[in-house]
């Protein structure tokens, strides 16, 4: 007797109705049968990648060795990470340069949108030419840059020299004061017009009575801006900055075509230094640690950028 | 004209010593090409004496009529070499598939920057071409990792002794061979004449010494406004070490002590004194006198030769190569610029590399090796052995390891010098003559699997502490010393 009721109670236990999440699947099995396959693609693709290097970051992999016979170091390279001049080097880089290349896209980007905003003539042909940037592939970009900037060739140097104003074309990417700021500007020059088109869709949604109501207030194009057509776009700049700021810090191309992360380690940002690591030195256990570290920061970026977009939905878009 | 003689008398009496007493000890004296006579007047003698036949030869390794499917990566030509070597590269495959015309090929060519990185992330994968062709670099890397099956001269029907000792010892790991060298080069040094009589210079004259080149640059920059000497500093490319190392070595610094006649690679050497000075040279001409490209940190070589071509550069270390790259650049000027590139060709001087303090001379002995992977590694978990040895014996023969050289390196088959082409070859490529004659003062870098990092990275990273000014020289050097010791250690 006593089993047979243990068997009714573990029968009873499974019942759907008594499960919650379980029960959910259970009554829209039929739709998770359709999601199973793209499921078991983002484990093998994403999932596996993202544990294969957690794992690795706990292991040693010298030169010498296949990736197989690496050697379990515990927390060593998150320690090793954490003590080298280079990681706080690299750290400031990346912070210089997503802080750097994301707000002050965003900022020109915005003011482009607001001037062209307003009808005018040409309005459609400077839009064209201003989006021409972003459509340029970032590789082409990094050369096209290059070349501007090389101290021998460069357009900038010749100018500088020709104009009198130097005796020596300058050193802008081969300096290494001088090197992240120039591949900011470039990636700005990139950039800015995403921000531009983002800002212009925001601005399309500003109700004209709210800024024909202000201006019958009495409140100047100041005023208007700051009080009606800014937090209006409260949402869509905060989700520009963060898909900006997300790019930015993983951005890969620019750095590291045009300079390769060098003179000096000067332009190395987290992702150029994590390459470098893994594939030029083949440390892929340091350059895994790394990894997860940068996964975390770029997480909880992300986590923000999900708030922003959900408070836009329960918003409905706009306010 | 005048000039070359000038340089031959030259080379005869240094060369021919300088191969007797370096080449006297190597174990190849009953080798096809007698290297003990190795010199420019030898290689004119044997070239053009013996005809092969490279498919009969091949067909005995691999039967022509094979029938089979390869998958092969190689280290191809790119922007800074010349048009003639494009056409030889494409006329080598063609060649192939008429003369194996059941071997379905599947080849990739991969630069010489990307092709470790890329060819590493292939072989974590498993998804590694059947057969690659790498720099001479890498070669021990792939070895020790147990990547790369034994190959040897031999298995494709040729003789050990038919290649350069020291090339053979860049594809020798744990006394088991794995791979074949298919060209090795030594590079010379270019001055332009005119810049240099402009300057002050004997223009018929190269620097003797790496303090000359310094005291040169100087001199050139002050007199001319224009860079003295293409100084390559940049990190990550191969251009960098081919470039420093001799000036390391000629100080009589090393890495470790690479450049003596049997290295042991124990004792860390880029910390001594004389490594020091020869990164002093660096920073003097770079720092001090301002006197090299404001760009040498970023350049690579090709960036050299435009400014070279432009005249606004005195002097470089590069290959015979470059002449024929001035050519192909001048061709594409227009105008003025056309007589102005062709002023600077005619004032295109080759010489020896300069020697250090001690009367040392050096040059990286470099050159690239083909290899056959392991199935495990290789894209499908087979390799078709019979096609991998059939394009191995033809890209190694005498024929198409010269013709794959031709205006770059030396054919790592050393019969190539027998052959037809080579006879052509000196005709028309110039200044060959004196890069052939820097082949006894060629030094391997070290074979050992850290190489890579340490020639691409840890120097180069070196320079540009220094350089930069982000460390001293001293510091520099110290901090590069650390590195690769940690390195040898195993560290993280």
């Amino acid at each position: 007797m006593t089993i047979l009721t243990g068997k009714a109670e573990a029968r009873r236990r499974l019942q759907p109705d008594r499960l919650g999440v379980l029960r959910k699947i259970w009554e829209h099995r039929a739709d998770y049968a359709y999601v199973l396959p793209a499921i078991a693609v983002m484990l093998i693709v994403i999932a596996y990648p993202i544990y294969y290097t957690i794992e690795l970051s706990f292991f040693n992999t010298p030169p010498g060795l296949q990736l197989r016979d690496k050697i379990f170091v515990g927390i060593d390279n998150y320690t090793a990470i954490l003590t080298s001049p280079v990681f706080w080097k690299v750290t400031s880089n990346t912070l210089i340069w997503t802080l750097g290349s994301t707000l002050i896209s965003f900022v020109l980007g915005f003011a482009c949108a607001l001037a062209l905003h307003r009808d005018f003539v040409g309005r459609g042909i400077l839009r064209a030419i201003l989006i021409i940037p972003w459509v340029i592939s970032a590789v082409a970009a990094s050369y096209i840059w290059k070349w501007i900037y090389h101290s021998d060739f460069g357009i900038i140097g010749a100018v500088l020299v020709g104009l009198g104003l130097t005796d020596r074309p300058p050193n802008f990417i081969d300096s290494v004061s001088t090197v992240l700021p120039s591949l900011i500007v470039v990636n700005i020059w990139r950039e800015f017009p995403f921000a531009m088109i983002m800002m212009m869709a925001g601005l399309q949604t500003v109700p004209d009575q709210l800024l024909r109501a202000a201006k019958v207030d009495g409140a100047n194009a100041w005023q208007r801006f700051w009080h009606v057509t800014f937090p209006h776009l409260r949402n869509v700049s905060t989700v520009t900055i963060l898909l900006l700021a997300v790019a930015n810090f993983n951005s890969f191309i620019i750095p590291w075509i045009m300079t390769g992360g060098g003179p000096s380690n000067a332009s190395h940002i987290w992702i150029t230094h994590i390459y470098e690591l893994a594939f030029g030195r083949q440390r892929w256990g340091v350059a895994s640690a790394y990894s997860v570290l940068l996964f975390l920061i770029l997480m909880s970026l992300g986590y923000f950028y999900v708030r922003a977009l959900s408070g836009n939905e329960q918003r409905g878009g706009g306010e | 004209m005048t000039r070359i003689s000038l340089g031959r008398a030259v080379l005869r009496g240094t060369v021919s010593t300088a191969l007797m007493v370096s080449l006297m000890s190597v174990p190849a004296l009953g080798a096809p090409v007698d290297l003990s006579k190795w010199s420019p007047e030898y290689v004119r003698s044997i070239a053009g004496t013996q005809d092969f036949d490279t498919a009969g030869d091949c067909a005995k390794v691999t039967p022509l009529d094979y029938k089979g499917r390869l998958t092969f990566w190689y280290q191809g030509v790119f922007e800074g070499d010349p048009d003639l070597l494009r056409q030889y590269y494409k006329d080598f495959f063609e060649t192939f598939r008429k003369t194996y015309p059941n071997i379905q090929l599947e080849e990739q060519a991969l630069t010489y920057n990307d092709l470790l990185d890329k060819f590493r992330t292939a072989l974590l994968g498993n998804a590694a071409p059947m057969a690659v062709r790498l720099q001479i670099l890498g070669g021990t890397e792939f070895a020790s990792k147990g990547y790369l099956q034994p190959l040897k001269p031999e298995d494709v029907g040729y003789s050990t002794e038919d290649f350069w000792p020291g090339a053979m010892k860049a594809v020798t790991w744990d006394g088991v061979t794995y791979g074949i060298p298919t060209n090795n080069e030594t590079m010379a040094f270019i001055w332009n004449a005119d810049v240099f009589k402009r300057a002050g210079l004997d223009p018929d004259k190269a620097p003797a010494t790496w303090d000359d080149v310094v005291k040169y640059s100087k001199q050139i920059h002050d007199k001319l406004g224009i860079a003295g000497y293409g100084l390559v500093a940049r990190k990550n490319a191969g251009n960098t070490p081919y470039r420093f190392m001799p000036q390391l070595w000629a100080y009589g610094g090393g890495v470790f002590d690479e450049a003596t006649a049997s290295p042991t690679y124990k004792q860390v050497e880029l910390n001594s004194a004389q490594s020091k000075a020869a990164l002093q040279a660096s920073y003097d001409m770079y720092v001090r006198d301002k006197s090299v490209p404001v760009s040498a940190l970023t350049n690579q070589q090709a960036d050299n030769q435009p400014l070279f071509l432009a005249g606004q550069l005195g002097m470089m270390i590069s290959h015979p190569s470059d002449y024929n790259v001035m050519l192909d650049l001048q061709k594409k000027t227009t105008g003025s610029d056309k007589e102005k590139a062709q002023t600077v060709i005619d004032n295109m001087r080759y010489g020896l590399i300069p020697t250090g303090p001690d009367g040392k001379r050096a040059v990286v002995f470099g050159g690239s090796n083909i290899h056959i992977l392991k199935p495990e590694y290789v894209e499908g978990g087979k390799v078709d052995e019979p096609a991998a040895k059939a394009i191995i014996c033809m890209w190694t023969s005498p024929e198409w390891s010269l013709k794959m050289a031709y205006a770059g390196s030396n054919p790592g088959n050393l019969n190539g010098f027998k052959t037809k082409w080579m006879k052509e070859r000196l005709d028309n490529i110039k200044f060959l003559d004196v890069t052939t004659s820097m082949l006894p003062y060629g030094i391997p870098f070290p074979a050992l699997p850290q190489s890579p990092e340490i020639m691409n990275i840890i120097v180069p990273d070196m320079l540009q502490n220094a350089l930069t000014g982000a460390m001293s020289v001293d510091q520099a050097a110290d901090d590069a010393a650390k590195k690769v010791k940690a390195l040898m250690d195993g560290g993280l």
